[in-house]
């Protein structure tokens, strides 16, 4: 293809030989003819995007703010000189780029190689490919443009963050009753002896081993055994409805980041950790344990997008009898725009469940992005707390999640209602 | 870097931006143009089995013979192929000498302007009004142009110098009798020539009105060297008189035409050039078959019965600046009726009949077309200076028209046609006009539309992106929606189910709230409330319940 000068330059040409022959001058149409002589054989000297090319990314997974570290290695094959070759290796517009460039302008010679390295930063979960890498081979005198491309992708998956929550307000009351329960041999609450420690300031007064501290004269304190293993069900809402806000700071977005956070916390008690996603239908990974179960979840979580309406009766309908008896379960909705919400509660509730709803509020988060009336906002906020307090009165714990908010903090107002 | 995983994958670049159905897309428009294309030029383009007359051919019919002999007196020989209007740019007119031998087809019909300035379009006439212009100026800046034209289409020239071709087939009875009628003598001479049974009368026979007054203005340059003698090819311009190596000048011309038309003077029309001289006639017994039906009826007037003429047709008109046709004193051209006067068969009739043109069982008698011809030439073209009396001029040259002769090949034709075009599009006015705008358009089309491929920039953007639903904000300011919410916080703070809430009296209700302006909002189904009532409401239920 030419290029914006090789095609001014050959219309000049042309200009000038016809102006040339109509006023019979010469000089004009020999310099129009050199003109468009150069087009044609600058024509002839092209160059090429024949070269191999090799990516390495520092990681397949990464979670969500993370860097990846990209290096592109491009090797001349032919045995001709690339002339002005420029590469461009297509990121994803989701990412940032952090320090380097995804691009390059280069003259390899025959069998010879050059580097380009990057990083990436990833700000938002979910399923990406980098690539193909773009060629454009240009002439000497960047009077011709060809444009190629390498259809080579590197796929990688971005999960969402994990954040450090409290063990305190999501301890399981209930101990875990089906076959296949297991003592867990560490510290917690339970009814076992553990081992003795020393006393540090916080200890209840009642942990205090009097008889060890009459022996030796120092405080000493009883340590229990975790005496159940909890099955962990979460319930995300992903309906379309959740994408309201920014794209970063979204009802979805942070269901994702506290889903991913109580999983890996729960996890990492060696837990049993169930989660179900609800959109324009029903997706459900049974409670398990271990580093697979978290691959999967956090996978699975990386790739929900926000679509659907399906009310949440449907899904405690669907799975309440699947979930263990007394195991805790937590909604992870804003709970707008849907009136089975108080419904689904009380039957989870009624079935002994301890039912958390960890509620984004839909209503700030739309603030973020849309001028709402003063008047409007407080009416639309009356109405959500009005539906908390209904929840609440269902007997399941809410928290009122605000944009601004850290997860643990969200966590600590567990007991608010 | 800490390398946690790598993958690597090798390919090769591949076109970026190729597309099949693109290809085949643009594919079919352009072959769709150039069906459109062919079908236009085809219009233009006139294919002939027969091409004839022209300098550059060695057949019978064409004149490779006279331009070799040009050739051989040292003067350049061109032709020209697009069109006369190319004549603008020759630089010394003088010295040149145009040669139009059968105008075979007519122009194309290309708007023009016209000598009062309007746009025209030429039709139908041989040559477009610039191209006459073309001639006329070429002439009137001194150049010299010869007419060889029988039923073509070269009238448009004629009637601009106030000659008119007849168009209609001429008879004569002094014609070559060892041939057949077709075949005419014309003497270049004042009187007509006259037949003494076969052969030419020598009695009627005289000599060129102006080359052979010796000392005279229009004397011919070659009489000067009379009775000189030359070694072989050293006469040059007037090897045509040589006889046993001298040169021995005779003004007498009979020259042999073929298939003749008549010339008339148009009555009152006054040309560029004032001088209209008439060098050559047909006899008085001469006819012209007006209805062409091949037959030759003649009386003392034209009727039904005798629809043909009789009488005495000029063969050859020259038309001059001066009286004295001299070239010095002006441009001058010379009109025959006859477009194949100067054919290898008649020209070089002993080449002819040897058969050096192919075979031939026809034997033409000796002529002095070759004289004649040559004699124009080296009138025109010979030097002026003493010392180079028979040689010609430093820019001595002839031009040979072959633009109007049909070409057997596509691809000469095509040539010629498209030459034309560009001589059209470069010295036309209006169509220089034209190819000004075309060449405005283009580069602005090209400024405007051919961009450059974008620089490579990565671009992070998602900040951009949000969701909202504006189209509730209304809704929410409503006082029945207000009243709504209130009444489910009421509800809800004293744990009432929907059924209970609605089965309460308003008295009950009342107490409930225990607040008037609140109870009466609550009860009461007016929605009539200004917009500071209603915020200073929705204020006072949000902090009801808190105490």
């Amino acid at each position: 293809m030419w290029t914006r000068k090789a095609a001014f330059t050959f219309t000049g040409g042309i200009a000038l030989v016809l102006i040339g022959m109509m006023i019979s001058n010469q000089q004009m149409m020999i310099l129009g003819l050199t003109l468009i002589a150069f087009i044609v054989v600058n024509s002839w000297i092209s160059g090429h995007g024949d070269v191999e090319v090799q990516r390495t990314l520092s990681a397949d997974n990464l979670y969500k703010g993370d860097d990846l570290y990209v290096e592109l290695l491009v090797t001349n094959r032919s045995n001709r000189k690339t002339q002005m070759l420029d590469i461009y290796d297509n990121i994803p517009h989701e990412m940032k780029l952090r320090s380097g460039l995804n691009q390059m302008q280069l003259n390899l010679k025959p069998g010879e190689s050059a580097r380009i390295r990057y990083v990436l930063r990833c700000p938002l979960r979910g399923h990406y490919s980098i690539g193909p890498v773009s060629l454009r081979a240009r002439n000497t005198f960047n009077l011709g443009v060809e444009e190629m491309y390498v259809d080579h992708h590197s796929d990688i998956v971005i999960f969402p963050q994990i954040k450090d929550i409290e063990e305190a307000f999501l301890r399981s009351r209930t101990p875990k009753m089906y076959t296949g329960a297991t003592t867990l041999r560490t510290p917690g609450q339970g009814s076992e002896f553990y081992s003795l420690r020393e006393y540090v300031p916080g200890d209840p007064f009642k942990n205090i081993n009097w008889k060890a501290f009459a022996r030796t004269g120092d405080l000493m304190v009883n340590e229990k055994c975790r005496d159940a293993v909890t099955d962990l069900y979460l319930i995300l809402d992903s309906r379309d409805l959740a994408r309201i806000g920014t794209v970063l700071k979204n009802p979805l977005e942070m269901g994702t980041v506290s889903a991913a956070s109580l999983a890996a916390f729960f996890l990492k008690r060696r837990d049993s950790v169930a989660l179900a996603i609800y959109d324009e239908k029903l997706a459900y990974l049974p409670p398990d344990t271990g580093d697979k179960q978290y691959f999967k979840i956090l996978s699975a979580l990386a790739g929900v997008r926000p679509k659907g309406t399906m009310p949440l009766q449907a899904v405690t309908n669907s799975l309440s009898g699947r979930f263990s008896r007394g195991s805790p379960v937590f909604i992870i909705s804003s709970c707008e725009g849907d009136g089975t919400v108080p419904a689904a509660v009380r039957d989870l509730v009624g079935r002994g469940h301890e039912v958390t709803v960890l509620s984004p509020s839909s209503v700030d988060f739309e603030r973020l992005v849309s001028r709402i009336p003063r008047m409007s906002y407080e009416v639309l906020k009356l109405e959500r707390q009005n539906r908390l307090t209904t929840l609440a009165g269902s007997g399941a714990q809410v928290i009122d999640w605000m944009p601004d908010m850290d997860l643990s903090q969200a966590l600590m107002q567990v007991r608010g209602y | 870097m800490s390398w946690e995983s790598s993958r690597v994958i090798r390919m090769l670049g591949l076109p970026a931006n190729f597309n099949a159905r693109r290809v085949a897309l643009q594919a079919s428009f352009w072959a769709v143009m150039l069906i459109l294309l062919s079908t236009i030029l085809l219009n233009f383009i006139n294919i002939s089995a027969t091409d004839q007359l022209s300098a550059y051919d060695d057949d019978w019919n064409d004149m490779s013979a006279f331009r070799e002999d040009i050739k051989s007196m040292g003067i350049e020989t061109r032709s020209l192929v697009s069109s006369p209007l190319l004549l603008a740019d020759i630089e010394d007119p003088r010295n040149t000498t145009y040669v139009l031998a059968g105008v075979e087809r007519d122009t194309l019909s290309l708007p023009q302007f016209d000598d009062d300035g309007f746009i025209t379009i030429a039709s139908g006439n041989g040559y477009s009004p610039s191209e006459i212009n073309a001639i006329v100026e070429f002439v009137e800046a001194g150049g010299t142009a010869m007419v060889f034209e029988d039923y073509g289409y070269a009238n448009t020239i004629a009637e601009a110098f106030g000659i008119r071709y007849t168009g209609e087939q001429v008879f004569d009875t002094t014609y070559a009798t060892e041939l057949d009628y077709n075949y005419i003598w014309m003497c270049i001479q004042n009187n007509p020539c006259g037949m003494n049974g076969t052969q030419l009368d020598p009695s009627t026979l005289s000599s060129h009105e102006r080359w052979a007054q010796v000392g005279g203005p229009g004397e011919h340059p070659c009489s000067k060297l009379d009775e000189q003698t030359f070694g072989p090819g050293e006469a040059m311009l007037c090897e045509q008189h040589m006889i046993n190596g001298r040169v021995d000048y005779n003004g007498t011309y009979q020259v042999l035409l073929n298939n003749i038309t008549g010339l008339e003077i148009i009555p009152g029309v006054r040309g560029p050039l004032s001088e209209v001289a008439i060098r050559a006639l047909t006899s008085n017994e001469a006819t012209v078959d007006v209805n062409g039906d091949g037959e030759i009826w003649v009386g003392n007037e034209i009727t039904p019965e005798t629809p043909d003429r009789w009488g005495q047709f000029n063969l050859s008109i020259e038309v001059c600046a001066r009286a004295s046709c001299s070239p010095s004193d002006g441009g001058r051209i010379m009109f025959v009726s006859d477009g194949s006067a100067l054919i290898n068969a008649m020209y070089d009739y002993e080449g002819f009949n040897e058969g050096k043109y192919g075979p031939t069982d026809k034997m033409m008698p000796a002529n002095d077309n070759r004289k004649w011809a040559l004699d124009f030439i080296a009138e025109a073209l010979m030097s002026e200076l003493i010392d180079e009396v028979g040689e010609p001029a430093e820019n001595a040259m002839v031009i040979f028209d072959e633009s109007r002769h049909p070409q057997s090949a596509l691809a000469a034709d095509s040539y010629n046609t498209v030459y034309f075009l560009l001589v059209y599009f470069t010295g036309e006015g209006l169509a220089m006009l034209l190819l000004f705008l075309i060449l405005f358009i283009t580069f602005e089309a090209v400024l405007i539309k051919k961009r450059d491929p974008e620089p490579w920039r990565h671009v992070f953007s998602i900040i951009y992106y949000g969701f909202g639903d504006a189209n509730r904000y209304a809704y929410y300011s409503k006082v029945e929606k207000i009243r709504q919410v209130f009444l489910s916080k009421v509800r809800n703070q004293n744990g009432l189910n929907r059924e209970e809430f609605q089965a309460m009296q308003a008295n009950e209700l009342v107490s409930m709230i225990s607040d008037p302006v609140l109870s009466k909002f609550a009860v009461e189904s007016s929605n009539k409330y200004t917009l500071e009532q209603t915020v200073a409401l929705v204020k006072r239920i949000k902090a009801w319940g808190r105490q």
